[in-house]
């Protein structure tokens, strides 16, 4: 007969202890989305939202474009695209079995801004093509270009980590140089539009862009999922997860292909906030510990929260400005991560 | 269900490390050591038998020859313990063994998962551990939660890549005896390359002497560990005899002059 074990008992504690935590994320998700919404020079108040939220044609024509032309998609990008940050990174982090591992660091979103500065300066010299269109998709170009040499280089080094994290950092440096020899030809205008682009922007994001990239998550998050054990397995050994007969190259190509597709379809609409990729991951796993069932969705909203709270505070903070929301993440995401990972050795001592 | 390996080469690359190794059949509910100085290939031929390392030659368990059987089913019979311990991350040993449990689909439910790893722990005494991260345990522990992760499974051949080295000699005798205890109710082989000669001899049914890739001496403890063996494997002068207890000793009495073994 089998009675409830003590370990049973623990490990369940454990468990529901973590997915108190990952409640509460996404109800501080949903705080810091709806002060997002409030949040804006049009001055709406936050009984006017709420109703329009409930009911669009209780809002005046200007205030109801505002709040669903402009404010709800804005809100809803950060998320999307923070999630999308936070799963990528985590993926890629695990897999790669290195901290520093994200989309930034494997070249995506170098790669991306590569595309978007192209765009930017050949724009006015193509006829017919809006800039606002060519520089997602060039950016998209280049980010996707960027993920298959990477899953190239994983391929022919039969997935050794070392080597695709070295070939990412060369990235890095190879589109940053093209990048600046295509600065020397550009004009004031087109640099101050690469560098508004570069820093990462969530205005310009409409539902379309919403639509895609949650579209996107949607279709790779449940392919994470399913490899959340294994995942698991391999943080903790990799030689036991090999001997045991799981084709650990084979899953690292697979791994590496989903989230830098994911990484490519955030960066290239919003520019690069590709630190949230870095750093969501990391505060993720100190909260919850190296459980994937807990840490890849604990990740997407750890990167979801710290972009919506990014949004909101780069609209009030000066206000008549918005402040790049890119510079935004760091100045928050650096002292609550280093904090937190302070507070953490400590307690480990 | 006998364990036969007859003329396997293999090697990393064009190094070729192991060279026509052949040992004689090993019947079931036998523990076999796996001795030899470093470097002799004892972890390859575990890779071998494992079937993460490709080989020439013939391996078979069961009747079932390794190149006619198809990966998964291979890799359900036998359990691998590797030489390198989990690694020192943020995950408690209990998180570790449920994943692998559900990512290698083994049929249990949660409450015989949770009993077995129970049990298993408790048995490597490491159960006080068993919430703590395993970056905060000491080599030895985790070596325990590392072989904890190859017993989880009920194999018919469990491969063990020096499951004792980092253990005090309370835990290494313990292992031992719970691994001979093991396959002898369960009627299952076990191959581990040991380091310790005398604990090797007391619990091991068979031992293969390796050197530089081949088989020097094979059979029961007493016809492997002579003098002229060690001599020649380990570079050292030993004197075989017997305790008052009846177990083998090997007393070590120094190098030998002019040699220089492999590192
Ligand atoms: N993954 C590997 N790649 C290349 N050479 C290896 C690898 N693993 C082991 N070797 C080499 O194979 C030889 C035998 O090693 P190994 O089987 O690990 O010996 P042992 O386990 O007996 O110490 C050594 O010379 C070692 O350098
Ligand atoms: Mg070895």
């Amino acid at each position: 007969m089998t009675s409830k074990s003590s370990l049973h008992a623990d490990f369940s504690r454990l468990n529901n202890r973590r997915i108190l935590v990952l409640i509460c994320l996404f109800v501080a998700l949903l705080i810091s989305l709806w002060l997002d919404l409030l949040a804006g020079p049009a001055g709406l108040t936050a009984q006017q939202v709420f109703e329009g939220l409930i009911d669009p044609s209780s809002l005046n024509l200007r205030h109801s474009i505002i709040l669903w032309d402009v404010r709800i998609p804005d809100a809803l990008i950060a998320v999307v695209v923070g999630a999308a940050l936070g799963l990528s990174g985590i993926e890629m982090q695990t897999i790669l079995d290195n901290p520093i591992a994200s989309p930034f660091t494997l070249g995506i979103s170098s790669a991306a801004i590569l595309g978007a500065s192209i765009a930017i300066i050949l724009s006015p010299v193509i006829p017919f093509l809006p800039s606002q269109a060519l520089t997602p998709v060039l950016a998209l170009v280049g980010a996707c270009a960027s993920a298959a040499l990477v899953l190239f280089v994983v391929r022919i080094s039969s997935g050794n980590r070392e080597t695709v994290i070295l070939f990412g950092v060369a990235l890095v440096f190879l589109c940053e140089a093209i990048s600046f020899g295509f600065y020397l030809i550009a004009d004031a205008e087109a640099l101050y539009q690469i560098a508004f682009w570069a820093m990462g922007s969530l205005t310009k994001a409409g539902w379309i862009e919403v639509a895609i990239v949650s579209a996107v998550f949607c279709l790779v998050f449940p392919f994470s999922l399913r490899q959340v054990w294994l995942l698991t397995l391999i943080r903790g050994s990799e030689e036991h997860a090999r001997s045991t007969g799981v084709n650990v190259a084979k899953l690292r190509i697979w791994v590496i292909a989903r989230s830098s597709l994911l990484a490519a379809f955030a960066v290239c609409f919003v520019g690069t906030i590709s630190f949230i990729g870095l750093v969501g991951p990391h505060i993720a796993r100190l909260l919850l510990g190296e459980d994937h069932r807990m840490l890849l969705p604990g990740s997407a909203l750890c990167g979801a929260l710290i972009l919506s709270i990014a949004s909101f505070l780069s609209k009030i903070l000066l206000p008549g400005t918005v402040v790049p929301v890119g510079v935004l993440t760091a100045i928050i995401g650096v002292p609550l991560f280093l904090s937190l990972l302070l507070q953490n050795h400590r307690r480990t001592r | 269900m006998n364990l036969k390996v007859e003329n396997v080469s293999a090697g990393y690359g064009s190094v070729q490390i192991l060279n026509n190794l052949s040992f004689p059949d090993i019947t079931q509910g036998q523990l076999v050591g796996l001795l030899g100085p470093n470097a002799s290939g004892k972890s390859t031929l575990l890779r071998c038998l494992s079937g993460i390392l490709a080989f020439k030659g013939h391996i078979s368990f069961a009747g079932q020859e390794y190149s006619k059987t198809n990966h998964k089913a291979w890799f359900e019979k036998v359990a691998t313990m590797p030489q390198s311990p989990p690694a020192p991350t943020a995950l408690t040993p209990t998180e570790l063994l449920w994943s692998t449990a559900r990512a290698l689909a083994l049929p249990y439910s949660d409450q015989a998962l949770a009993h077995r790893i129970e049990d298993l722990f408790t048995s490597l005494g490491i159960y006080e551990y068993r919430l703590s991260a395993l970056s905060s345990l000491s080599g030895g522990k985790r070596q325990l939660v590392g072989l904890a992760l190859a017993l989880i499974r009920e194999p018919e051949l469990m491969l063990l890549d020096e499951p004792t080295s980092a253990l005090d000699l309370h835990w290494r005798m313990t292992v031992l005896q719970l691994v001979q205890q093991r396959i002898k109710t369960q009627n299952q082989i076990a191959v581990a390359a040991l380091h310790d000669l005398d604990l090797a001899a007391r619990y091991c049914d068979t031992l293969v002497l390796m050197h530089q890739g081949v088989v020097v001496a094979a059979g029961a403890p007493e016809t492997v560990l002579v003098e002229d063996n060690i001599a020649r494997v380990y570079q050292v002068e030993a004197k075989i005899s017997r305790s008052p207890y009846g177990h083998l000793h090997i007393d070590v009495i120094g190098p030998l002059p002019g040699s220089s073994p492999h590192v």
